[in-house]
């Protein structure tokens, strides 16, 4: 790899993920489930473990509510990450 | 190395799939994606979960809604291949027989 | 790497444990977990298949391929 001159401003995407650590996290999925959790650690492949997690999934009954202790998502499925934690709209 | 000791054949499942191969000449539960299930012995098996198959009873359920009551109505169907290739991407649960307990 | 040993560490301490698995289809299975690897393959014991909530199928043992996966939770409450 050439050194490129990185200025101070710039980031890698998982460095953002990595100053998430220890705060609240919201995560959109591919299938229109979203997530909101604290984010515990995650890996290369943002597979990430999350603590006291609420799940929003979208039924044709309406929105459905989850809560959940701790949970190793699949990052398989991750659209975006959006730190901070709030109630999708 | 001490790991030495942990060649002694045992029949402990170490990673998933050991549970596969447990399964080896056994008529295992195959549930697959676009609501398949199939009920055969498992000849092989590799680390993408294909598979193969023999005296296999595949079944099939659709769900159909009823034009005047508006119902959904489960059908299933059913058929037998006496011996099958699965495709391994197609798989999302296998179980072997129930164990005596 | 911190922020994997936060993960790593939790993989090694559900062995054994009741979890809840998630599937992408919404499906959920409890079972005691006897083992996982990294593609998220889960090999699941004392199995229950749950459809919108309800018990659907029991098995002894189970299987369940990675890429099907969406979660898995330990201890759960539902509101």
């Amino acid at each position: 790899m050439s050194t490129m001159p990185v200025s101070s401003s710039t980031l890698l995407p998982l460095e953002l993920v990595d100053k998430c650590i220890g705060s609240r996290i919201h995560i959109i999925m591919k299938n229109d489930k979203e997530m909101v959790g604290t984010l515990a650690g995650f890996d290369d492949f943002v597979n990430m473990l999350l603590e006291d997690v609420t799940e929003y999934e979208s039924t044709p009954e309406g929105r459905r509510i989850t809560k959940l202790d701790q949970i190793l998502l699949n990052g398989n499925n991750i659209t975006m990450l959006v730190p901070g934690g709030d109630m999708p709209e | 190395m001490a790991d030495e000791f942990e060649n002694i054949p045992s029949i402990t499942v170490k990673e998933p799939l050991d549970l596969v191969r447990l399964s080896l000449d056994e008529r295992i539960y195959v549930k697959m994606r676009n609501d398949r299930e199939i009920r055969g012995r498992l000849h092989a098996y590799d680390q993408h979960m294909n598979m193969i198959l023999s005296d296999a009873e595949e079944t099939i359920t659709t769900i159909e809604i009823d034009e005047e009551t508006y119902e959904e109505v489960y059908r299933t169907t059913k058929r037998n291949i006496p011996m099958m290739f699965v495709r391994g991407d197609g798989v999302i649960l296998v179980s072997p027989p129930m164990r005596t307990s | 790497m911190n922020r994997k040993e936060a993960l790593s560490s939790f993989i090694q301490q559900i062995h054994g444990r009741p979890v809840v698995v998630k599937l992408n289809s919404g499906v959920d299975y409890r079972g005691v977990l006897a083992c996982l690897d990294g593609y998220m393959n889960i090999a699941l014991e004392q199995t229950e298949e749950y459809v919108n909530g309800q018990l659907k199928n029991k098995f002894g043992d189970a299987f369940i391929r990675g890429n099907n996966v969406l979660y898995i939770s330990t201890q759960k409450r539902r509101i």
